[in-house]
């Protein structure tokens, strides 16, 4: 009886850990069919999508080129993109002048930054953290996702073939409002980490940008654009701060003058 | 180890078969009162157990399945929670993939502890034993070992006849 009773067990645990192993595929394969799901859209329709926004952010926001901030905002990003291991995007980085805290990503891997947030910042360090972040966002193809998701594909294979002009505006201001999934948020954050460490640059100017963000929230509700899309902060913070860096980890600096940022962006 | 003798359908009253059913059913109820804490349908069980036990064999042996089984169930439902509230309260812990397969390993535990327990129940109404993987045997020994101290009887019976 006692070697039944011990038979019965086994099978029980094995149920268990089969039922487990089910759970755990499960959900590995929910996880894995969002980052399938960018993939009906090829690179190419991408940046196709991506021209037909920047026409538009063309026509709608002011930016900022060819002065002191702008050339930084390039160097910090050349310095980047350049120790991404393989990509598939020619990256561009844009200064839109708004006093709104904010970047985000299009398709095709263009990137904008508003000027708020670069006078908000105290150095080219938490200004790379940021453009790390948003280079995540790209990389994963998580603003493909969040529009298939949202608007469905055909709507974004319409809007390809020359379809309603509304929605491709709908499209844009969903993905300024850089609303992102709190996986997606976590994923371009851990992407973002590796790069800044690959970069040479402190991980630890993420957690830095974040905690002036999450001060800000305290006293400047108006500013909230960036903080309310990326929620659960303290926890990203957190992460930021107790990322460990190879043991012969040696950051190098930036040789940007950030007063004259700030002074170039003012007299914009 | 010697057992008592398993009575059939027909030698169980209505109410010991009502009595049976009720341990597997009532066990809902709580569940859906508990449902945040799942610790109500745990403390149902105990209740019921120690009401019920005494009346018959067949009744103390479903409402013995019918706890047992909730131990596990209860822990497994309670594991989750916690770790739940945790991620959610806490800035150390994060929602992993490992969670998620552990709330869908928690949630189908429950499912088949819900399918087998009216499965169980249904038998039990009709008079028949159900017996679970692991808690139906054990629950047996419990309901019909025949313990040392069952057979103890006084030497001088106590009540006699007048002649």
């Amino acid at each position: 009886m006692q070697s039944k009773t011990l038979r019965d067990i086994l099978v029980l645990l094995t149920i268990g850990a089969a039922l487990f192993a089910g759970g755990y595929f499960l959900v590995h394969e929910i996880s894995k069919s969002d980052y399938d799901l960018s993939y009906q859209v090829s690179m190419e329709q991408e940046e196709e999508l991506g021209n037909l926004f920047k026409d538009l952010i063309w026509d709608q926001y002011p930016t900022i080129k060819d002065n002191y901030a702008d050339s930084a905002l390039q160097q910090i990003a050349k310095r980047l993109v350049s120790s991404i291991d393989s990509t598939e995007y020619r990256y561009q980085f844009t200064i839109i002048k708004s006093k709104d805290i904010n970047a985000f990503t299009i398709p095709g891997g263009n990137i904008y930054v508003f000027s708020g947030l670069l006078e908000l910042a105290e150095t080219p360090e938490e200004v790379a953290a940021v453009l790390a972040h948003e280079i995540g966002h790209a990389e994963k193809r998580h603003v493909v996702t969040k529009l298939i998701n949202e608007m469905s594909l055909s709507a974004v294979i319409a809007v390809l073939s020359g379809g309603d002009p509304n929605m491709i505006t709908q499209m844009l201001q969903s993905v300024i409002s850089n609303r992102f999934s709190r996986e997606n948020e976590d994923e371009a954050d851990k992407f973002a980490l590796q790069l800044l460490e690959d970069a040479r640059i402190s991980p630890k100017s993420m957690a830095r940008f974040f905690q002036k963000m999450n001060d800000k929230n305290l006293d400047y509700n108006e500013d909230l654009e960036f903080m309310m899309t990326h929620p659960h902060n303290n926890k990203r913070i957190d992460r930021a701060r107790k990322y460990k860096t190879r043991n012969n980890f040696s950051p190098e600096p930036f040789s940007i003058d950030w007063e004259k940022v700030q002074k170039s962006l003012k007299s914009e | 180890m010697e057992f008592y003798p398993l009575q059939q359908p027909d030698e169980i009253a209505e109410r010991e078969k009502e009595d049976a059913m009720g341990a597997y059913l009532m066990m809902f109820a709580a569940v859906a009162i508990g449902l945040p804490l799942p610790v109500i349908n745990l403390i149902a069980s105990i209740i019921y157990y120690f009401i019920n036990r005494k009346k018959s064999r067949f009744i103390h042996f479903h409402c013995a399945q019918a706890l047992l089984t909730q131990i596990p169930t209860t822990v497994i439902n309670w594991v989750a929670v916690i770790w739940g509230v945790t991620i959610l309260v806490s800035d150390q812990y994060e929602a992993t993939d490992i969670f998620w397969a552990y709330v869908v390993f928690a949630g189908v535990c429950t499912l088949l502890y819900f399918i087998v327990s009216i499965i169980a129940a249904y038998r039990a109404r009709q008079g028949k034993m159900y017996y679970f993987l692991v808690f139906g045997p054990w629950s047996y020994q419990i309901a019909y070992r025949v313990r040392p101290t069952d057979n103890v009887q006084t030497s001088e019976p106590m009540n006699k006849p007048p002649f």
